[in-house]
């Protein structure tokens, strides 16, 4: 494994427009009562007038210890070279383990297909064309950022080493690999 | 389920908004549509999804779906597209889709309707407006429009059928702030957002109601030049929250705070003296004016701390030139509008920001572009006129009042078609022929529209779908998506000159037509075939660019082609890149810039910061006033509304996946106010004053004044041919009076209600 794609989501930039849950949608052809993406605009938190959002993005994680591929009998979910926590559909026995076992609630069984899905980076629709994730080229405010972070020069990299940024629910030992940058209260930081 | 603002999107299992109405007829779901084909490799084209008008990159993949993507050749777009324009395939094959003509069969409004062809489409059209025109005269006729590439073809039927009567929305959205700077500057001002160091709102929703170069110009000064925000709003929306400071202003009183700053700017003596005095006019009355206009009395006005308003001003002078005070949008706050939008304008003059990085500019399209370069750096396109187009006696219906001159050409006062329907003032209308309008949605006082609609002798609605609007009409002529149809050549000029052009990505689904073509097929049939003479598009756009071929097919290769440097007259870095790019360019002044070439299409040739223009036309408005409104009875609440990213005001609550994006719009209230109503957050209320009644669901939270009520705009319609919006939220429309703002001629967007727990 030479390539260790990561997201990292802006949460001082995000707008919580969704942009990013309508292009996903249309790339992977994501049915509508499903998703592999949405941002939740939380809150308001705080007291007025002393308030603040959250932009909290729901997808896979893409856990380097992924619990889904854990518990996976058949092997149907995977990490394949890339690093890419994976599903391959031939393989699924349709036992729903791996929706039960993520603790992040991100895993759905697709209705198209009655395979569990969840984003994969755009592994099989943009990747292979050599693009970056949809919801990360259309992004309006470029909250999104997407590549290889075991390349030093990355973008990515530069921006885990000089901005502040946090993983969810770090403590289960998960170690995902989508990244946050967090909002700062009253204002965006340069 | 928990109600708090995140429910608004929906999560995974929530099932597909609204029901199906299959039996609809003229609709895809009624005739069937096969698979999506058209090109597969990506075609540069142009959104429609919002006013905006953003250049997108479309495909279709697999027969199955449009991918579409922002165009990377527009920089200042950054290939971004938002959710509303990511979405548009989802409108294209919508099964509650009109894809053929429909004809009225029951009652107006009824909703009951008969697919017909296009040629009985048009000689019933025909038949009734040339009847019309011969026993009322033409200008009994109104023509309405959603405006931009839409309306051209449209006015032109107008004009050759003889009416005045063309409206566009502007009076409903954005028309206040082109009033105030065509009074002031003489022609539109844009915003250099990117480039600014410190920016003041009053509450231009830009994180919400996307437009995407000013979105990302915003984002761009806020995340990568450190730009400070300061943001003056009665809600706390997403603009007030990436703000470094929020000031939960009390409804309708920005104007206070506006002509405050300026007060403070002259008499801290922090206003760029030598701008002042060359380029504007009127500046002593304005500064007379303006010394009442203290900080401790816009506080006692605002809620905003006189010291903040002190302190910010002095910040927003310490970072001018590059700083700006945003002009705003759709936003009629209250009936001083003109006055508000003049404020703001001219705090922008006071720090001498015109034509300098971050703050306010003038478009430079190719002609003007030209001159500066001293040679053709840009085309010029031609505009194909018609000679001798029938000359129209007639004076426009809005035309009663003088004060309000500068909106007759910039699309009218819409509303005046009420008066002119109802109470035939200043004479009858008979008939109404809309194109891709709303007014049912945007227009106040929606009770009125219906009745408008129902007294008319015959109406026409070209749409996409069944519209509010369009389900009053005797015939609708289903319009081709934009993904569907070529278009002109569009001017897309910033600083420096830009072309466009929408192009057909797929094959036309069903039996529409582009609107171009329909008004044309329907010219014929009127009997103005002479007014008609080009064959189609592509003889249209090859008269644009003067038979230059090779200069078409970049353009539409590319989708957007943008010619030399962006330039601003007074910014030294600017001047010098320009004048290093094209040798024969215009000598520049001592100074280095071209200031001394920077004129306006005033009475004066300057910055009317007073107008005797203005003056004539409406008395007592020369100068920049104070005047006190009254919004509300004392024991009501504030109303407001505002937009929300993912629907574009009162075009997409149909559109399957922003339906289900959301669907409905909770009434934001506060805790306390809740508290006193015994109102919790998802508690079905009703909303109601002099002017109409609402059902909606209550929403609590901290993020609103306690005195005040907001909803996004565009929900809540009211016939059942949407059946995914109809029903779901409140409707704003049906609780704004009606009211003409005084010289800008804006409907009014705020109001008092009351709220009670049903
Ligand atoms: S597109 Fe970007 S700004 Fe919009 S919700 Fe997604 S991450 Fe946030
Ligand atoms: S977030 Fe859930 S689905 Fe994604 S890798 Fe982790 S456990 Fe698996
Ligand atoms: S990376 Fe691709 S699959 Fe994952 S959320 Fe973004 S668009 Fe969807």
């Amino acid at each position: 494994m030479t390539k260790r794609y990561v997201l990292v989501h802006d949460e001082n930039k995000c707008i919580g427009c969704q942009a990013c849950n309508v292009a996903c949608r249309s790339e992977n052809n994501v049915p509508e009562s499903v998703t592999r993406i949405q941002v939740r605009i939380e809150g308001p938190h705080g007291n007025f007038p002393n308030l603040h959002f959250k932009y909290n993005r729901v997808s896979c994680e893409q856990c380097e210890n992924a619990p889904c591929v854990k518990v996976c009998p058949t092997g149907a979910a995977y990490v394949a070279d890339d690093g890419i926590v994976s599903i391959n559909e031939k393989k699924c026995v349709g036992c729903l383990y791996c929706v039960a076992a993520c603790p992040y609630k991100v895993r759905f069984i697709n209705p198209d297909t009655k395979v569990p899905d969840k984003c994969d980076f755009c592994k099989k629709t943009r990747l292979a064309r050599g693009e970056s994730p949809a919801c990360v080229s259309v992004c309006p405010t470029d909250a999104l950022c997407f590549g290889d972070a075991n390349d030093p020069q990355s973008e990515v990299s530069q921006l885990l080493d000089t901005k502040t940024n946090y993983q969810q629910k770090a403590n289960l030992g998960t170690q995902p690999r989508v990244y946050r940058i967090p909002s700062r209260k009253g204002g965006i930081k340069a | 389920m928990k109600l708090d603002r995140r429910t608004f999107i929906k999560g995974a299992g929530a099932s597909t908004a609204g029901c199906m109405l299959a039996s609809l007829p003229g609709s895809i779901a009624a005739l069937g549509a096969g698979p999506v084909s058209g090109s597969a490799k990506h075609v540069a084209s142009i959104c429609e999804m919002c006013s905006t008008r953003c250049p997108i990159s479309a495909r279709v993949v697999n027969g199955q779906n449009v991918s579409i993507l922002g165009n990377d050749k527009a920089k200042s777009y950054g290939g971004a597209v938002c959710a509303r324009g990511g979405a548009g395939h989802s409108l294209l094959y919508d099964k509650q889709r009109i894809v053929k003509p429909l004809k009225r069969v029951g009652e107006r409004g009824e909703g009951k309707w008969q697919e017909i062809d296009w040629q009985e489409a048009y000689e019933t059209i025909a038949k009734n407006l040339n009847r019309i025109k011969q026993q009322h005269g033409a200008e009994s006729v109104a023509f309405s429009s959603k405006s931009g590439s839409l309306s051209n073809h449209f006015f032109h039927l107008a004009k050759a059928f003889g009416s005045p009567n063309t409206f566009t929305h502007a009076t409903t959205c954005p028309g206040g702030y082109v009033v105030a700077a065509k009074a002031m500057f003489g022609s539109k001002a844009k915003r250099d957002l990117g480039n600014s160091k410190y920016i003041i709102n009053f509450g231009h929703n830009l994180y919400e109601g996307i437009n995407m170069t000013e979105t990302r110009g915003l984002m761009k000064a806020q995340s990568d030049k450190g730009a400070k925000l300061v943001v003056f709003e009665p809600r706390f929306s997403i603009v007030a929250d990436k703000a470094d400071e929020w000031y939960a202003i009390k409804p309708g009183t920005d104007i206070a705070v506006a002509l405050s700053i300026c007060h403070v700017l002259i008499r801290d003596n922090l206003y760029d003296r030598e701008f002042v005095e060359q380029y504007v006019e009127g500046f002593d009355d304005f500064a007379k004016e303006v010394e009442a206009y203290t900080p401790q009395w816009a506080e006692a006005i605002c809620d905003v701390p006189a010291e903040d308003i002190r302190r910010i001003t002095h910040e927003l002078a310490a970072a001018a030139p590059h700083a700006v005070v945003d002009f705003g949008h759709r936003a009629t706050f209250t009936t001083e509008e003109f006055e508000l939008r003049r404020a703001l304008f001219a705090a922008n003059v006071l720090i001498g920001n015109i034509e300098r990085k971050g703050g306010l500019y003038f478009g430079k399209k190719a002609k003007n572009y030209n001159k500066f370069a001293g040679e053709m750096a840009a085309p010029v396109l031609a505009k194909p006129g018609v000679k001798n187009l029938p000359k129209i006696e007639a004076k426009r219906i809005d035309m009663v009042d003088e004060q309000y001159a500068l909106i007759w050409s910039s699309g009218g006062i819409y509303q005046s078609i009420l008066t002119a329907a109802l109470e035939a003032q200043p004479y009858q209308l008979r008939a109404w022929v809309m194109s891709r309008t709303n007014p049912m949605q945007t227009m106040t006082d929606r009770a009125k529209v219906v009745e408008a609609l129902k007294a008319m002798e015959f109406v026409v609605a070209c749409d996409v779908y069944i519209s509010e609007s369009a389900a009053y009409a005797d015939i609708i002529l289903p319009e081709s998506t934009y993904l569907e149809r070529d278009e002109e050549i569009a001017d897309k000029s910033g600083k420096n000159p830009a072309y466009y052009v929408r192009q057909q990505v797929v094959d036309t689904i069903g039996d529409t037509k582009p609107s171009w073509l329909i008004w044309q097929e329907l010219g014929h049939q009127l009997g103005l075939s002479q007014y008609f003479p080009w064959e189609n598009m592509q003889t249209l756009q090859l008269f644009q660019v003067d038979k230059d071929a090779a200069l078409l097919s970049k353009i539409k290769q590319d989708g957007w082609v943008s010619f030399g440097k962006p330039l601003m007259l007074r910014e030294p870095s600017m001047v010098k890149a320009f004048t290093a790019q094209y040798p024969n360019a215009k000598p520049v002044d001592a100074d280095g810039t071209y200031a001394s070439q920077l004129s306006f299409k005033t009475p004066s040739g300057k910055i009317e910061l007073s107008s005797s223009k203005v003056e004539k036309m409406a008395p007592g408005r020369g100068v920049i006033k104070y005047r006190e409104v009254t919004m509300k009875k004392a024991d009501e609440l504030f109303f407001i509304q505002g937009k929300v990213a993912v629907h574009t005001n009162s075009a997409t609550h149909n559109v399957p996946m922003l339906a289900n994006l959301m669907s409905n719009n909770g009434v934001w209230i506060h805790p306390v106010t809740a508290g006193h109503l015994k109102i919790t957050s998802g508690d079905k209320v009703r909303i109601y004053n002099d002017t109409g009644s609402e059902e909606g669901h209550a929403l609590v939270t901290p993020g609103i004044r306690p005195d005040t009520v907001f909803a996004y705009m565009g929900f809540g319609s009211k016939n059942k041919e949407l059946s995914r919006a109809t029903g779901r939220g409140v409707h704003c429309g049906n609780l704004l009076p009606h009211v003409i703002s005084p010289v800008t001629g804006m409907n009014l967007h705020t109001t008092g209600v009351k709220i009670a727990k049903l």
